[in-house]
């Protein structure tokens, strides 16, 4: 299936202007598109301009040189920018600082309210959205009195209910306990399968990347990296020349290759270790 | 202790004062307001009381949540209460303390510190419901309606509404991070308990500065989360809800305008002059 190019960098640069002498480059000509339909994973640690990435692809910042097409469309044309946004959601790290209603279904139906859309479109809507993210029970619930995966989740469905065709995540579970992160990460992946939401899910969670699609690698601005999950995380020493951690069992084969011990390479998730390890102790019989 | 605070709080429920109109809670708030600072005397003060009563018993509210709004003002009440005590010198005396008479307890003073703490516990009583049964959206949406007429003059009404949602929005969340703060000074070896006023004011500068800064973080976060929700002036959004006056709003008004009258007439043209008509705020 030929899937068409929903986004698209042509050799972007970006560097904020803390001060005019010596501005900050933040990204440095990098060039990717994010396919329709994707789960496009950004993996970087802190400062490699991960975030910037997401707020360039919805216009909130402009790139200083290069371009960013979204649907064909640039971003630097400012009449197109509410219909830009409209295409591309983001959704934050805090989920307490993006959400303006007290209440659970007031605050979803803030952007269908923002697109003046027509009562009955905006009820079905937020419904539909809350159900999407298992939220619909607590519709009527304060927003406040909500634990941080469930805030979370409300502001997923305040972004699924603007109908987007992609939605960034900008590190949606570092604020979360573990059981909380899973649970996110398994909402992301549904709405990505069954609701043909393009994803692009930015984290420094080398397990979260894990079940991606592509996995993009980026360090000071720059792209190192780009491919599948296997193909990515095999590049041990890029991983960690990132400042990267890879996963428990990747880690763990790695570190029985430096023993002698060498298992089928492209090991990420525990089943494939399992799996790796019991081949090794068939050959080796 | 912080999270004591109620102000602004919205419990959600299904009740015949939560059902109300918001801009009729609104109005029949003002209206009972201005009444309530007409009465002169303790039958229309009763009046008054036995309403707000009545609107807490039907809004299901638990005691609680309305004794902890009551417990922010109680130190209030207590000074007006003792000021009028030791001020109003009408009436009989009734305790006299020093011989050459400097200052006396008069009947006067008793029933205007009575009258003045049942005023404010009518008053608290009331408005602590507006926002316990209102959502602060329907709240500054009712309010935006309200204030249509200013548009004339070119006051933004709708971002002032918006501006009441996110502070609304916001009290709960900057009142667990004051708590935050407080801890972590604590743990720092802050003595914010301790020492005389002034000691205990320069110790709170250590938790309000932090507060300050996280808050025009928030701020701007929240503006870049806003944007990306297609918010622009705001001026032509559409709305989740619809606000419709029903047979509760005129029921409710009906009464409170039943109620009003007579406590009005009766402030003007007591009827008798057994105690309870007895005027005390002259």
């Amino acid at each position: 299936m030929n899937k068409k190019e929903l986004i698209s960098f042509q050799n972007v640069s970006f560097s904020y202007e803390t001060d005019t002498e010596n501005p900050k480059t933040v990204l440095q000509d990098i060039s990717f598109s994010v396919m329709e339909g994707e789960f496009l994973c950004i993996l970087g640690h802190n400062g490699s301009g991960k975030s910037t990435v997401a707020k360039l692809s919805n216009a909130l910042l402009l790139p200083d040189q290069g371009r960013i097409l979204v649907d064909g469309v640039d971003t630097g044309d400012e009449e197109q920018q509410i219909e830009i946004r409209k295409k591309i959601g983001i959704v934050f790290q805090n989920p307490d600082n993006q959400i303006v209603a007290s209440i659970v279904e007031e605050d979803v139906a803030f952007g269908p309210e923002n697109l003046c859309l027509p009562r009955e479109e905006i009820r079905s809507r937020v419904d539909a959205a809350l159900k999407a993210v298992d939220m619909y029970d607590r519709r009527f619930h304060e927003t406040h009195r909500l634990s941080g995966g469930q805030k979370q989740r409300v502001s997923i469905a305040g972004m699924i209910a603007m109908r987007p065709k992609c939605i960034f995540f900008d590190e949606p579970t570092a604020m979360l306990d573990p059981k909380g992160r899973r649970s996110i990460l398994n909402t992301i992946h549904r709405l990505n399968r069954e609701y043909g939401i393009t994803v692009v899910y930015i984290t420094h969670f080398m397990d979260e990347a894990a079940e991606a699609d592509r996995v993009m690698l980026l360090s000071d601005g720059r792209i190192l990296k780009t491919g599948t999950p296997s193909e990515v995380f095999t590049q041990t020493d890029l991983i960690v020349r990132c400042g990267l951690e890879l996963p428990d069992p990747a880690k763990l084969s790695f570190e029985l290759s430096e023993l002698g011990i060498r298992l089928t390479p492209g090991v990420l998730t525990e089943q494939d270790f399992i799996d790796a390890f019991q081949r090794f102790m068939k050959e080796s019989q | 202790m912080i999270k004591d605070i109620t102000i602004g709080q919205f419990f959600p429920g299904e009740s015949f004062v939560h059902k109300l109109d918001p801009r009729a809670k609104i109005l029949i708030l003002i209206v009972f307001i201005v009444v309530l600072f007409i009465c002169r005397n303790f039958f229309s003060l009763l009046l008054m009381l036995v309403f707000s009563f009545t609107a807490v018993i039907l809004s299901r509210i638990s005691p609680k949540m309305i004794w902890k709004s009551m417990k922010a003002i109680v130190v209030l009440v207590i000074f007006t209460a003792l000021l009028q005590l030791i001020y109003n010198d009408k009436g009989d005396v009734w305790w006299k303390p020093f011989p050459n008479g400097s200052f006396v307890i008069t009947s006067g003073g008793v029933y205007g510190a009575i009258f003045l703490i049942v005023r404010i516990i009518t008053l608290i009583l009331l408005t602590s419901l507006l926002t316990y049964t209102t959502s602060s959206t329907l709240l500054t949406d009712a309010i935006e309606k309200l204030l249509t007429p200013l548009k004339w003059l070119h006051v933004p009404v709708h971002s002032l509404a918006m501006m009441m949602t996110i502070a609304l929005r916001f009290i709960p969340t900057l009142l667990r991070e004051i708590d935050i703060i407080m801890s972590a000074q604590k743990a720092r070896g802050a003595k914010l308990d301790t020492g005389n006023l002034g000691q205990r004011i320069k110790a709170l500068v250590s938790v309000f500065v932090p507060l300050l800064v996280s808050s025009f973080r928030r701020a701007a976060e929240l503006a870049t989360a806003m944007e990306c929700r297609c918010y622009t002036d705001g001026a032509h959004r559409t709305r989740l809800r619809r606000m419709r006056l029903g047979w509760r709003d005129w029921l409710a008004g009906g009464v409170l305008l039943l109620v009003s009258a007579t406590a009005v007439f009766t402030s003007f043209y007591p009827i008798g002059s057994t105690l309870i008509f007895q005027a005390v705020i002259s």
